[in-house]
């Protein structure tokens, strides 16, 4: 039981980024990611290395990110359709669009950019995650980002009016 | 390909010939700050999930394995007396549990005084 709260302190806002990038909707989000918890309790061997037991979590976690899409399809939810060019500078309006461009992305690209951009993955643990190769990966990340910025043009432009910084924010 | 300028960005290893390359076009420069404001603009909106306090939300995951034992447990129990009861329903068995000698299928009788090593005595070659 330790070990698996220390998991949980170390990934679980990680994972919930990742997961409200991946359904796009916080409650469902914060649900998923205590899944994931449920499976690591239940697991009866973890990783030895930190980098294995991220890729480790982070494996379960796109798996369950798989079923819950596969089980939403077979709902036919419709998407909640939102215009990005009404370009609005409210945070809660920007998390809509922000949304709806990850949702345009396929399930692979998304997975991929949200490992990296939401939960800090490297390249070398996303591959070993997504049974890609590191190259791949990073090929696959700028293409969602390419992709992204064709999205988010009113967003970007609106967020290279302040300062920037360039690494990942810290949790 | 300007997939170095992501791999730049993640702090992963690059090619500084191909990054200056890739920088030294107007474009390449305009896509690396679109991607840092991508960063600006994604982070957080990712964040507003994460509940105040980051990783001190109550895990629920605790109270859902410590139910899942609970079943576990109730389950086997529940197991456990099914199979008494089936082993009471077995013929020979008392309700105690201790069961009783099985009936004979046949039955030999030595009479006392009978040689019944001879061969001869029962026709036998």
């Amino acid at each position: 039981m330790g070990e698996s709260t220390t998991l949980f302190r170390a990934y679980y806002a990680g994972l919930v980024r990742y997961f409200s990038g991946a359904v796009g909707h916080p409650e469902t989000a914060r649900d998923l990611a205590q899944d994931v918890f449920v499976r690591v309790a239940a697991a009866s061997a973890l990783p030895a290395s930190d980098e294995g037991k991220r890729a480790w979590v982070f494996h379960i976690a796109r798996n369950i990110a798989i079923d819950h899409h596969r089980r939403q399809r077979l709902r036919q939810v419709e998407p909640i359709a939102i215009d990005p060019a009404a370009g609005s500078e409210n945070s809660a309006d920007t998390a809509l669009f922000v949304n709806q461009a990850l949702a345009s992305l396929d399930d692979l690209a998304r997975d991929v950019f949200l490992m990296r951009e939401a939960a800090g993955l490297s390249y070398a643990e996303i591959a070993s995650v997504c049974a890609l190769t590191p190259d791949a990966v990073r090929s696959r990340i700028h293409r969602a980002r390419l992709q992204l910025r064709e999205h988010l043009q009113r967003p970007l432009a609106a967020a290279r009016q302040q300062p920037m910084r360039a690494g990942l924010t810290k949790d | 390909m300007h997939d170095v300028i992501s791999a730049f960005l993640d702090n992963e290893p690059f090619d500084g010939q191909e990054l200056s390359t890739a920088l030294a076009t107007p474009d390449g420069r305009e896509l690396l700050l679109d991607l840092i404001a991508l960063r600006a603009v994604v982070h957080p909106a990712l964040s507003t999930a994460v509940p105040a306090g980051g990783s001190a939300r109550r895990p629920r995951w605790i109270w859902l394995s410590a139910a899942a034992v609970l079943v576990a447990l109730a389950a086997g129990y529940q197991a456990g007396r099914w199979s008494d009861r089936g082993a009471a329903q077995v013929p020979g068995t008392s309700a105690s549990g201790l069961s009783a000698p099985p009936a004979p299928t046949s039955e030999f009788r030595f009479e006392p005084g009978v040689n019944w090593t001879d061969a001869s005595a029962s026709g036998g070659t």
